[in-house]
């Protein structure tokens, strides 16, 4: 496996999924999942870890088999078979720059790609963003091919290059899990190299997972992927310790949990609070996470007149999450995008019943969840208002909902990946 | 030749620790006292200390001549009380000279009025008061936070007794005419109103410190030339004491020029004196037809600082909403603590301007920008609305 993010040096969404999904799926299969860093402290029952970060340039060279090498050092900077795509990102580059500073970009490529690029704890994203993923597309072909293995499991655009590379080295067959896609992240109109990565790969690939039937949509529409390659196998959530605390005010509490961005559709949930207190005020609501939307949505809080209702909290600790959580009355989650949102499972095993987008994955699991789409704030609003205002009908959501999370576990998203690996590529050995 | 009046203002407000959301429901107290002391500590060390010495000394040694007004807020006061008693007593040392005239305003700095004159009416009774108590002094002369002028207010501080209001000479409502006179509102009887001479006042408030300025450097004796010929009966210097030591350092001059100005304005044959003397000693000019609300703030000399976005808007409003609540409740403490929220400050770390005001605002603010400082205080308000049952 062909992973990214990792507890515990990154706490993400697509860490905990891989952690997840890999622990369970070792029970089935032999797994080594290379990372660009690991935390040798931290091991997982019959996982392989393999941090990028523990590995010296010089292991690295020994590794590699000389024409391979040569291979790589002709194309400088990315595998054989994106090299037309390189090129041709260069030549609009170079079409759109006057200043003489077109290459600037690439050359810095050259500088730095190398493992030192990993060294440096948690530091995975950021500007330099795509000489990781060249680096760490690099590093991990030539492990790969030290390795004895029958299936490249590759999570999310990071790591897609590593996969077509292996993929193209060794023949062996490539499967993509999709947690997020660049139409998630950035909408639908964005295009360049993210989502370049994330088409070619997908066309690329043997097996494409995304994470729901939602995003599998994506994959097929959007992007074009041939339907009969992408099957959705849905995230489980891992058991929490839930808890409840008495709220210190009266009033009840609505929750908006994830990164203040336009994917999570943070404008909404302000403009559903807005809705709801004109109808009660006896609700606060708290927006718990940060993003470039932030300032923003506080001015536009207070222009709508609901700042004492509206709370912001900023960015969160696991902990003041779940003391969060412990006192909330009902979750909300308006995405305008949302691969899966695990945070509804996670509120549900703390007796929230959680209201959500029709644009989430979630919505497909939480079957009797109260949902609408993003934009119909007013019937997001009356869900809420429906769930503050009648005790039972919360009590019903509760349980309704406890019942879906519980089918929701890794157990069953790895058998069900087993099952896809047996079905696809029989000719591998168990 | 006009006569110079010279008014310092000292004020620090309490400012709110980051209150966050979790507080709400749980912790009663919003204030970082231990920022506002250690600020208040070192701007005494730094200003007030060194200053109240500086002009205790000069009025001693020029009996009559060096005279001084001073606008001193209640929540000022309530800190140097709590705090700094060693400061206080300077300040009453200073007064005691009695060359040093207090102005009124509102004890809890605070941009009130327009909400409820009722609660305008009790925090000037209770400066008053504080004034009364603290210095045995009565003041008869009234400023509003900040300067904050206009005509329905002088109407209504006519009404309260008072025999001026200090007022921003504001170029749009002076329309060429200078603000070295004495001024009357149209719709009042007998309060006068004392501009502020906007040149002279950020000449030493401002421009004293900045190389770049064609006036660099500036002696007590360019100062008093400039004085002598800017005409009319009366100069209005009114600029924060925390300009003397604080905002323009001591290694800049600033202690230097002001021990050098009396000897100065007597070369220059300029009289020091008080409102109370100047509404005394001339007559109305011309009438000051001020229909806008004017401060001495920022360079737009408006309400814009406190009021020129929908945070400040909204958190202004929402604070003086809970009046009725909060009186009902029959409770001083709970009273104090909302008046405190209502001190300008709170409001002004708000603004959300750039530019030179931006720079300014952010240099007087202890929060990382104005959101936070909008979001602290919205929190310390919902917890406050909880404690009142609003």
């Amino acid at each position: 496996m062909l992973g990214w993010e990792f507890p515990p040096l990154i706490n993400g969404g697509l860490g905990i999924a891989c952690l997840g999904l890999g622990r369970a799926l070792a029970k089935h299969v032999d797994l080594t999942f290379i990372l660009p860093q690991t935390d040798p402290a931290f091991m997982v029952d019959q996982v392989n870890l393999i941090g990028l970060n523990h590995l010296s340039e010089r292991e690295l060279e020994c590794m590699q088999k000389t024409d391979e090498l040569r291979s790589f050092a002709e194309v400088e900077l990315i595998a054989a078979d994106l090299q037309p795509y390189v090129e041709a990102e260069l030549v609009a580059r170079e079409k759109m720059s006057t200043d003489g500073q077109t290459f600037s970009k690439y050359d810095r490529w050259s500088e730095d790609t190398g493992l030192a690029m990993f060294s440096k704890k948690g530091a995975l994203y950021g500007e330099d963003v795509n000489a990781r993923v060249v680096a760490y597309a690099r590093a991990s072909a030539a492990l790969a091919e030290t390795k004895d293995f029958d299936i490249i499991h590759a999570h999310d655009w990071m790591t897609f290059l590593a996969g077509m590379e292996i993929k193209a080295r060794t023949g062996k067959p490539l499967v993509l899990h999709v947690h997020s896609l660049s139409y998630d992240r950035a909408g639908p109109e964005a295009r360049g190299w993210i989502f370049d990565i994330e088409k070619l790969a997908m066309e690329a690939a043997d097996l494409v997972i995304p994470v729901s039937h939602y995003t599998g949509t994506i994959c097929t529409g959007h992007y074009g992927i041939e339907a009969s390659k992408v099957c959705p196998v849905h995230n489980g959530a891992d058991p929490v310790e839930a808890y409840r605390t008495e709220k210190p005010f009266p009033e009840k509490l609505v929750l908006f949990l994830g990164r203040v961005t336009g994917q999570k559709g943070p404008r909404f949930f302000l403009e559903i609070a807005s809705k709801v207190l004109k109808e009660d005020r006896n609700v606060r609501f708290v927006m718990a996470g940060t993003g470039e939307r932030l300032r923003e949505l506080i001015e536009y809080g207070a222009f709508r007149d609901v700042g004492d209702r509206l709370h912001f909290t900023g960015f969160l600790n696991r902990e003041k999450v779940n003391e969060l959580l412990s006192m909330t009355d009902v979750y909300c989650m308006p995405s305008v995008s949302e691969p899966f949102g695990l945070s509804a499972l996670e509120a549900v095993q703390f007796d929230i019943p959680a209201v959500i987008s029709k644009q989430s994955g979630v919505a497909e699991v939480l079957t009797k969840a109260r949902k609408a789409d993003y934009w119909d704030v007013d019937l997001l609003a009356q869900h809420i208002i429906d769930l503050i205002s009648d005790e039972k009908a919360h009590a019903k959501a509760v349980a309704a909902s406890k019942e879906d999370q519980q089918n929701c576990t890794w157990e069953r998203a790895a058998e069900r990946v087993t099952d896809l690996y047996e079905e696809r590529f029989p000719v591998s050995v168990f | 030749m006009p006569d110079l009046c010279l008014y310092f203002q000292a004020h620090q407000p309490n400012r709110l620790k980051p209150y966050t959301f979790f507080d709400i429901g749980k912790d009663p107290f919003y204030e970082d006292d231990e920022l506002n002391r250690d600020i208040l500590s070192g701007v005494s060390e730094r200003c007030y200390l060194p200053a109240n010495d500086l002009f205790t000394d000069l009025i001693e040694q020029n009996p009559g001549k060096v005279k001084l007004t001073l606008s001193l807020s209640g929540v000022f006061l309530e800190q140097l009380e709590h705090h700094r008693p060693d400061v206080l007593a300077s300040f009453q040392d200073l007064v005691a000279t009695g060359s040093v005239e207090l102005l009124c305003e509102t004890y809890y700095h605070s941009l009130s009025y327009r909400a409820s004159g009722e609660e305008f009416v009790r925090q000037v009774e209770k400066q008053k008061a504080m004034l009364k108590r603290l210095f045995d002094f009565e003041p008869t002369i009234f400023r509003h936070t900040e300067l904050i002028y206009f005509n329905e207010l002088a109407a209504f501080v006519e009404e309260m007794g008072f025999k001026a209001q200090l007022a921003e000479g504001v170029e749009r409502v002076l329309k060429g005419r200078s603000p070295n006179h004495l001024y009357r509102a149209p719709n009042v009887t007998e309060i006068k109103t004392v501009l502020r001479n906007n040149t002279l006042s950020d000449d030493v408030a401002f421009r004293f410190a900045d190389p770049n300025w064609n006036g660099y450097p500036l002696t007590p004796e360019k100062y008093a030339k400039w004085v002598s010929e800017s005409g009319g009966e009366v100069a209005g210097i009114f600029l924060d004491y925390e300009t003397i030591g604080e905002h323009i350092h001591r290694d800049q001059g600033v202690f230097d020029f002001w021990k050098g100005l009396p000897a100065a304005l007597d070369e220059a044959d300029i009289a020091m004196t008080t409102p109370s003397e100047v509404v005394e000693k001339f007559k109305v000019k011309d009438e000051y037809d001020c229909h806008e609300i004017t401060s001495w703030a920022d360079t737009s000399k408006d309400l814009s600082a406190w009021k020129s976005n929908p945070m400040q808007e909204e958190a202004k409003a929402k604070i003086l909403s809970l009046e009725k609540a909060v009186k009902s409740h029959d409770n001083p403490e709970l009273l104090h603590q909302w008046s405190k929220m209502q001190t300008s400050d709170h409001f002004y770390y708000m603004c959300t301007k750039g530019g030179a005001d931006g720079e300014v605002h952010a240099h007087f603010s202890p929060y990382d920008s104005p959101y936070d400082a909008y979001l602290c205080f919205m929190n310390a308000l919902s917890d406050l609305q909880v404690r009142v049952g609003a």
